[in-house]
C-alpha cells in the first residue's frame, strides 16, 4: 500500500498543496495572496518536474496495474509541469493589469495539473476518466474566470457542454470497451483486444477516440477551440494551448498502445482521418481569421493534426515523433504567447492581427523573435518546427502511410501561408499605430528565449531525442 | 419476405405502446384530475417561481448554485451507503480512503462556506 | 609549389573583385596582375624541373583535400603532375599573366563606360578567376574535378564575353557561347557517367589501369549495343567539340569575339578552347582503345580545319579572321590527337598559344589604335604609325602561315613556331592516313590560312589609309605595358616551335623519356644525339630500332598513353620529301595569292568575290550554319519555350496555383467560417456527424468480426 501512495506521491503533494492554498487563502488575505500563491505554484512545478525528471529510470505500477509510471508518463509530466509552470508566469503580468488574479487561478491549473499527470499514468479506464475529469472540470472554470465578461463566460458554458457531450462519448465508449473485455484495465482489455476485434469493441474504441480527439481537438471534434481560445482571458488561452494538448496527446498515445496495442490497424485508420482532417481544416480555416488568438487556435488545431501523423504510424518511431512534435510545439507557442500577452496598445490589450503591421519598425527585436517563431510554426527548415514535422512525417512514411504524408506536406505549405502572412505584416505592412513599448522581463526572456531555442535546438534538439526514443520504447512494446 | 417483416414485428409493437401510453397519460389528465384552483394554489411557489409559467422562464442562477451544491453532498452519500454497509468486512485500507474522501470534501465545504457562496445575498 | 600555382590566381581574384573598394582599384589589379606573374614564374620552375622517371609512373599528385564522399564515388582534389599538366600550367599562367598586364594598357578609358564606372577590377577579378579554373581542369586527378574546371571556365567566359553588358549583341553573345558549350558538356558529362559506371571510380590512376578491359566491353545505350571504349571516347570528344569549337558546335566562337580583345587572346584562344585538346590527351589511354572514335577526331578536326580556314578568307572583321583562325588550327590540333600522337597535339598547342595570343594582342593593339574600330576595309597603310605593332603581327603571321627552311634540320628543324609544329601535324597525318582525307584538308587549310594571315596583314599595315580619315590622324602605337607583353609573346612565337621540338616530336624516345610514358625511355636517346645531320629522314633512319626497342607501355603510366601498336611518331618522320616540303609550298602560294590581291591588284579581290558571288556568300555567311541552326533548333526550341510558357506555365501551372490559391482554398476557408457559427448546437451537431462518419467507416472498412 504504501509502495503504491510513494509512487503517486508527486500528485498526492500536489493536491495537498492545492487544498492547503486554498484553505489557506481563503481564511486569510484572500487575493491578496494570489501573486505569492501563483509563484509557490511554479516554483512547486519547476521542483517536480525536476523531481520527476531525474527519479527513477524504472517502470513501476500502482493499484493493481492502474496507475503507471514508466518513462513515457515522466517524459510527459516534465512536458507538462514545465510548460504550466512557464505559462503561469507569463500570465501573472497580464492577470495583475486587468485585475483578474485571484488566488484560485493558481490553485484550479495545480487541480488539472493534477488532472493531467493522472491522465498520462493511467493504466485503467476509470483512471482515465478521473483524470480526465478532473482536468476538464478545472480547465471549465479557469475558461470563464472573467465572470463579468460575457465573452469569457460564452467561453467557459460552450467547453463544459461540449466536454460534457465529449466525455459522454467517452464513457460510452469506455463502457462498451468494458462490456465486451469484460476489464477495464488495459493490461485485460490489450489480452482481450488482439486479432479480429468484435464490433462492440471496435465500436468502443471509435467512441473512446472520439472523446479523447475532442480534448487535443482534432477535427472535427475541434468546433469548440476557436471560440474558447478567443473568448478566454489569454494567460489562460496559454494554458489551454499547452499543458492540456500535451496531457491529451499523452493520453491518446496511452489508450491506443496500452490498451489497443493489438489492433493497431484498426485505430490507424481513425487517427489518420482525425490527423488528415484537422491539417487541413487548420490550415484552411486560419486564413480567414483576424483575430491573432482565434488564428493560434487554427494553428494548434494544424498541429494537433501533425501529432496525430506520428500516432497514427502505429509505431514506436511514431510516438517518439510524436513526443518531440509535442515538446517542440509547446515551445513555440510559450513563444508566440509570451508575445501575444504583451500585444497593448494605449494600455488597453489588443488581439488583432493588423496590430502587427511594421513591428519591425517599432520592436525590431520582438519581430525578429516572433519571425522565427512563425517560421517555426510553419515548419520552415532552420527552425526546430521543420525537426518536429520532420519526425513525424519519417515515421508516418516508414509505417507506410504514404498518402498521409504527402497530404501533412500539402496541408504545411497551406498552413504557410498564415504565418507568412503574418511576417508579412511585421515588415511590410503598412504603417500604423505603433504597440506599446512596454513588455514585463518574464514575457521578453520567454519569447526570445523559446526563440533562440528554436535556432539554437538543430544543434542536437537539447537531448530530447533520446528521452522520447526512451519514452517510446516503454510504451510501444 | 414474410420473415424479413415479422422481424420488425417488435418494433412496429413498441411503437404502438409508446404512442398508446403517451396518449393514455396525456388524456387521463384531462379526464382524472380534478381541478380546483383557489388563490393559494395560484400563487408562486417558495423559490419565486410561478405555478403556471413559461417552462424556459429565466431565473435566479444562485438556484443553479444551491443545486450543485446540494448534488455534491446527495453524490456524498451514495458514495457513504455501500461503504457503511460493508463496513465490517472492510480493510484499513478502505477505511482511510473514505476518510480522505470526506476530508477532501470538508476542504471544499469550507472553502465554498468562507467564500460566501452559501449566504442568499 | 603547385598548390601555390593552382591558388594563386584565386587568391588574385577574391582579393580584387571584393577588396577594390578598400585597397583602390589600381592596387587590386597589380595584385592580380603580380600573383599572376608569381604563378607563371613558378610554372616555368615546375616545367623545366619536372622530371617523368624521377616518380614511379611518371606522374606525382599532391593532394589538396578529400573532396567528395558518396557510396561508392570517393575523390580528392587533388593535383596530378605530370608532362601533360605541366606543359599546360606554362601555357595558361604564362599567357593569362601577359594579357593581365596587357590589360592594363587596354582596358584603360574604354568607351563602354561611364565616367567613374568602376569596371577594370571586375575585368581583372574574372580573368584572374578563369586563370584559376583552367588550371582546375588541367590539373586535375579525377574526372570530377576537370568537369569542374570544364564548367568553370565556361562560367568564366560567359562573363567575360558578356562583359560589356550595355551592348545586347555581347549579351547574346555570351549566351551562345553558354548555350552551345551546354550540348557540349552534356556528352561529357554521359562520358564521365559511363566512366564511373564501368569502372566504379573517377580518379585518372584507376581508371586508366581499367581502360584496355573497357575495349572488351560493350554496354547498352540508346537501343543499342555499343563497344564501350568508342561510346565513351565519343561522348568525351563531344564535349571536347564543344569547348574547342569544333565543326558543328563551333558557332559560338566567332560571336565570342564581343567580348574584350584581352580575353580573346587568352580564353577564346590560347587556353580554354584547347581545353578539348587537353581532354582527349588526357584520355589517351581510353583513346588509344577506341579506334573507330579516333577515326571520327581526325575526321571531323580536318574538316574544321578546312572548314574555318575557307570561312576566314572573306571575313572583314580584324578579330573575327583571327577566331576563325584559331578553330581552323584547333581542328589541326585534333587531327594528330586523333591520330594518336598526342604529344605532336600538345606541340601544336603550346607553340599555337603563343603565337595566337600574340596575333589577338596585336589585333587589340590595332584596335587599340583605331579607337575601337575593327573593320579591316577602314585600316590600310597603318605600318607607319604603330610599327612596334606592325613588327609583332609580322611575327605571329610568319609563325601561323609556317615560315620556316624547308627539310633542314639540325637537331630540330629551323623556322617559326608554327612552321615546326604544323608540319609535325601534316606529316603525321599523311603517315596516319596514308595520304588521304585528313592530309589534303590539312595542305588546303594551310594554302588558306596563308591567305588570310596575309590579307590581314596587307589589309592591315599597307596599302593606303581607308575609312575615317580623323582616325587614322589619331592612330598611335600603344603603351608600354601592351607592347611589352607582345615582345614575349614574339620570342615564344619565334622560337617556341624549335626549342620544344625534341620533348614533342623528335623521337619515339625523347618523348617517351618527357612524358614519362615509358619506363626505360632513356635508352633510345643517344640516337638523336648523334644525328645532327640536316635531314630529318636521315636522323630516323634508325627509329626502327628505336621504336622495336620500346616496351610496352603499362596502362596508366606517364603524361600521355601511347599503345603499343601505335608507331605514329617514327612513322612521321620517315614520309616522302614532297610531304615535307607540301605545307611550306601551299604557303607560299597563299602569300602569293593575298600579295597579288591585295597589294599588286586591290581592285582584283572585288572581281573574284563578283565572279564566284554564291561561293563568297556562302563563305561570307559561314556556311549558313547559323541561320540553318536557328531554323533547326532555336526556331523550334523557342516555340515549344513559348508553348510551355504561355500555355503550360503561365495557363495551366499559375492558372492551377492561382485557381487553387485564390480560389478553392478561401471557398473553404469561408464555408470553415461559416461553420464556425458560434451556435453550440452547431458544434454539437459537427462531432455528432464525426463520429457517426467514423462510426460507420469503421464498421465498413474496420477488421471487426
Amino acid at each position: 500500500m504504501s509502495a503504491d501512495l510513494n509512487i503517486i506521491l508527486p500528485e498526492i503533494l500536489l493536491s495537498l498543496f492545492a487544498m492547503g492554498a486554498l484553505l489557506g487563502a481563503v481564511y486569510t488575505g484572500k487575493d491578496k495572496l494570489a501573486l505569492p500563491i501563483l509563484w509557490a505554484t511554479a516554483g512547486l512545478f519547476v521542483a517536480m518536474a525536476f523531481w520527476i525528471g531525474v527519479s527513477g529510470d524504472t517502470d513501476r505500477m500502482a493499484f493493481g496495474g492502474m496507475f503507471t509510471d514508466d518513462a513515457f508518463s515522466r517524459f510527459a509530466k516534465v512536458t507538462i509541469l514545465l510548460s504550466a509552470a512557464a505559462v503561469l508566469l507569463l500570465g501573472q503580468d497580464y492577470m495583475t493589469r486587468n485585475d483578474m488574479l485571484k488566488f484560485e487561478y493558481p490553485v484550479l491549473v495545480t487541480l488539472a495539473v493534477v488532472g493531467m499527470m493522472t491522465m498520462v499514468s493511467a493504466g485503467d479506464l476509470m483512471v482515465l476518466y478521473m483524470g480526465l475529469e478532473l482536468q476538464s472540470l478545472a480547465l471549465y472554470v479557469v475558461a470563464s474566470m472573467r465572470r463579468d465578461n460575457l465573452r469569457s463566460t460564452e467561453a467557459g458554458l460552450k467547453y463544459f457542454v461540449l466536454g460534457a457531450l465529449s466525455s459522454g462519448l467517452l464513457l460510452y465508449g469506455a463502457s462498451l470497451t468494458y462490456g465486451y473485455a469484460g476489464t477495464t484495465n488495459f493490461a485485460g482489455i490489450i489480452a482481450a483486444a488482439e486479432g479480429d476485434i468484435s464490433l462492440g469493441l471496435l465500436f468502443g474504441l471509435v467512441f473512446m477516440a472520439s472523446g479523447l480527439a475532442f480534448k487535443v481537438s482534432a477535427a472535427p471534434f475541434h468546433m469548440w477551440t476557436p471560440d474558447v481560445y478567443e473568448g478566454s482571458p489569454t494567460p489562460v488561452t496559454a494554458f489551454f494551448a499547452t499543458a492540456p494538448k500535451v496531457a491529451a496527446m499523452g493520453l491518446f498515445a496511452r489508450v491506443v498502445h496500452d490498451a489497443f496495442g493489438g489492433v493497431v490497424a484498426d485505430w490507424q485508420q481513425i487517427i489518420a482521418l482525425l490527423a488528415v482532417a484537422s491539417m487541413f481544416l487548420g490550415a484552411i480555416a486560419a486564413i480567414g481569421q483576424t483575430d491573432i488568438k482565434r488564428l493560434m487556435a487554427y494553428s494548434s488545431i494544424a498541429h494537433m493534426g501533425f501529432a496525430l501523423m506520428g500516432l497514427a504510424a502505429g509505431t514506436a518511431a511514431g510516438v517518439q515523433g510524436m513526443l518531440i512534435y509535442m515538446a517542440i510545439y509547446v515551445t513555440m507557442n510559450i513563444g508566440t504567447f509570451a508575445f501575444i500577452l504583451s500585444m497593448r496598445r494605449d494600455g488597453r490589450d489588443v488581439t488583432d492581427i493588423a496590430a502587427l503591421n511594421m513591428l519591425s519598425k517599432s520592436h525590431p527585436t520582438h519581430a525578429l523573435a516572433l519571425l522565427v517563431l512563425l517560421f517555426s510554426l510553419a515548419g520552415i527548415p532552420p527552425m526546430l518546427g521543420f525537426f518536429g514535422k520532420l519526425y513525424v512525417l519519417q515515421a508516418a512514411v516508414d509505417a507506410g502511410l504514404f498518402w498521409l504524408a504527402v497530404l501533412g506536406v500539402v496541408a504545411s505549405v497551406i498552413g504557410a501561408f498564415y504565418y507568412l502572412r503574418l511576417v508579412y505584416f511585421m515588415y511590410f505592412g503598412t504603417e500604423g499605430e505603433p504597440l506599446d513599448q512596454a513588455m514585463p522581463a518574464i514575457q521578453w526572456v520567454a519569447m526570445v528565449g523559446c526563440a533562440a531555442i528554436m535556432v539554437l535546438g538543430i544543434v542536437n534538439l537539447f537531448g530530447i531525442e533520446g528521452l522520447a526514443a526512451a519514452a517510446a520504447e516503454t510504451l510501444v512494446r | 419476405m414474410d420473415a424479413l417483416l415479422s422481424e420488425y414485428l417488435p418494433i412496429l409493437m413498441f411503437i404502438g405502446v409508446a404512442v398508446g401510453l403517451g396518449l393514455v397519460l396525456m388524456l387521463s389528465a384531462l379526464i382524472v384530475a380534478v381541478r380546483n384552483p383557489d388563490p393559494e394554489k395560484l400563487s408562486a411557489y417558495e423559490c419565486g417561481f410561478n405555478a403556471f409559467d413559461d417552462a424556459r422562464m429565466k431565473f435566479d442562477v444562485r438556484f443553479y448554485l444551491v443545486a450543485i451544491l446540494f448534488i455534491i453532498f446527495d453524490l456524498e452519500i451514495a458514495f457513504l451507503f455501500p461503504w457503511a454497509v460493508a463496513f465490517g468486512d472492510m480493510s484499513m485500507a478502505a477505511f482511510w480512503s473514505m476518510m480522505v474522501f470526506l476530508a477532501v470534501l470538508t476542504v471544499g465545504f469550507a472553502y465554498e462556506w468562507k467564500k460566501g457562496a452559501l449566504e442568499w445575498e | 609549389m603547385e598548390t601555390i600555382i593552382l591558388f594563386a590566381p584565386l587568391v588574385g581574384a577574391l582579393i580584387c573583385g571584393f577588396g577594390y573598394k578598400w585597397i583602390g582599384e589600381t592596387l587590386a589589379m597589380w595584385v592580380a596582375t603580380g600573383f599572376l606573374f608569381l604563378a607563371a614564374i613558378l610554372s616555368w620552375v615546375v616545367f623545366v624541373t619536372f622530371d617523368a622517371s624521377a616518380h614511379d609512373g611518371g606522374f606525382y599528385t599532391v593532394t589538396i583535400l578529400r573532396w567528395i564522399e558518396s557510396g561508392s564515388l570517393a575523390t580528392d582534389w587533388a593535383i596530378r603532375m605530370d608532362a601533360l599538366t605541366a606543359t599546360m600550367l606554362i601555357v595558361v599562367t604564362t599567357v593569362s599573366a601577359l594579357v593581365h598586364l596587357y590589360s592594363f594598357g587596354y582596358m584603360d578609358h574604354d568607351p563602354q563606360w561611364r565616367d567613374g564606372e568602376s569596371y577594370k577590377p571586375r575585368f581583372f577579378a574574372y580573368l584572374s578567376f578563369f586563370t584559376f579554373a583552367m588550371l582546375m581542369l588541367v590539373t586535375a586527378d579525377n574526372l570530377i574535378q576537370m568537369f569542374f574546371g570544364w564548367e568553370g571556365v565556361g562560367v568564366a567566359s560567359y562573363l567575360l564575353i558578356g562583359f560589356y553588358w550595355r551592348k545586347p549583341s555581347a549579351s547574346a553573345a555570351a549566351m551562345k557561347a553558354f548555350v552551345v558549350n551546354r550540348v557540349g558538356d552534356f556528352g561529357f558529362a554521359l562520358g564521365i557517367f559511363g566512366i564511373f559506371l564501368l569502372t566504379d571510380s573517377v580518379e585518372f590512376a584507376v581508371i586508366f589501369e581499367k581502360m584496355p578491359e573497357l575495349a572488351d566491353t560493350t554496354v547498352r545505350f540508346l537501343w543499342s549495343d555499343w563497344n564501350a571504349a568508342n561510346l565513351i571516347a565519343f561522348l568525351l570528344f563531344i564535349g571536347a567539340m564543344g569547348k574547342s569549337a569544333q565543326l558543328l558546335l563551333h558557332t559560338w566562337l566567332p560571336d565570342a569575339m564581343e567580348g574584350p580583345t584581352p580575353v580573346s587572346a587568352l580564353i577564346h584562344a590560347a587556353t580554354m578552347v584547347t581545353a578539348g585538346v587537353f581532354l582527349v590527351c588526357r584520355m589517351s589511354p581510353l583513346m588509344e582503345f577506341a579506334p573507330q572514335a579516333m577515326e571520327f577526331v581526325v575526321f571531323l578536326g580536318a574538316t574544321t580545319a578546312f572548314f574555318a580556314a575557307t570561312v576566314g578568307l572573306v571575313q572583314n572583321d580584324i578579330k573575327r579572321v583571327i577566331a576563325y583562325s584559331t578553330c581552323s588550327q584547333l581542328g589541326y590540333m585534333f587531327v594528330a590527337a586523333g591520330l594518336g600522337v598526342y604529344s605532336v597535339a600538345m606541340f601544336h598547342l603550346l607553340t599555337h598559344a603563343f603565337f595566337k595570343a600574340m596575333l589577338f594582342l596585336g589585333a587589340g593593339s590595332v584596335i587599340h589604335a583605331m579607337h575601337h574600330e575593327q573593320d579591316m576595309r577602314n585600316y590600310g597603310g597603318l605600318r607607319k604609325k604603330i610599327p612596334l605593332t606592325f613588327w609583332a603581327m609580322m611575327i605571329g603571321t610568319l609563325a601561323i602561315t609556317g615560315v620556316g627552311i624547308p627539310l633542314l634540320y639540325v637537331g630540330f628543324p629551323v623556322g617559326f613556331a608554327g612552321f615546326v609544329s604544323k608540319d609535325a601535324i601534316i606529316e603525321s597525318a599523311y603517315a596516319g592516313t596514308a595520304g588521304g582525307y585528313a592530309f589534303w584538308m590539312l595542305v588546303v587549310a594551310a594554302l588558306f590560312t596563308s591567305f588570310y594571315s596575309w590579307r590581314l596583314m596587307f589589309m592591315t599595315f599597307y596599302g593606303t589609309p581607308r575609312g575615317d580619315k580623323h582616325t587614322h590622324e589619331h592612330a598611335h602605337e600603344s603603351p608600354l605595358v601592351m607592347t611589352a607583353p607582345l615582345g614575349i609573346l614574339a620570342i615564344g612565337a619565334v622560337f617556341a616551335g624549335m626549342v620544344f621540338y625534341g620533348p614533342y616530336f623528335g623521337s619515339q624516345a625523347k618523348v617517351d623519356k618527357f612524358f614519362g610514358t615509358h619506363e626505360g625511355g632513356a635508352h633510345g636517346e643517344h640516337h638523336a644525339a648523334t644525328n645532327v645531320i640536316p635531314l630529318i629522314a636521315q636522323a630516323h633512319a634508325a627509329g626502327d630500332k628505336d621504336h622495336a626497342e620500346r616496351a610496352p607501355q603499362k596502362a596508366g603510366h606517364g603524361g600521355i598513353y601511347i599503345g603499343d601498336d601505335n608507331t605514329m611518331i617514327h612513322d612521321a618522320h620517315v614520309v616522302p620529301k614532297w610531304v615535307k616540303v607540301s605545307p611550306f609550298i601551299a604557303m607560299l602560294l597563299g602569300f602569293a595569292a593575298a600579295w597579288v590581291g591585295y597589294i599588286k591588284r586591290p581592285e582584283w579581290p572585288k572581281a573574284w568575290a563578283e565572279a564566284a558571288q554564291p561561293l563568297y556568300l556562302f563563305l561570307l555567311n559561314k556556311w549558313y550554319f547559323d541561320e540553318l541552326y536557328d531554323a533547326a533548333f532555336v526556331k523550334p526550341a523557342q516555340a515549344i519555350g513559348r508553348f510551355l510558357w504561355k500555355k503550360g506555365d503561365e495557363a495551366t501551372i499559375d492558372g492551377g496555383i492561382n485557381g487553387l490559391a485564390m480560389g478553392i482554398i478561401p471557398f473553404i476557408t469561408r464555408l470553415a467560417g461559416r461553420a464556425q457559427s458560434g451556435y453550440l448546437f452547431h458544434y454539437a451537431f459537427a462531432m455528432v456527424i464525426g463520429i457517426v462518419v467514423l462510426v460507420t467507416y469503421m464498421t465498413i472498412a474496420g477488421g471487426a468480426k
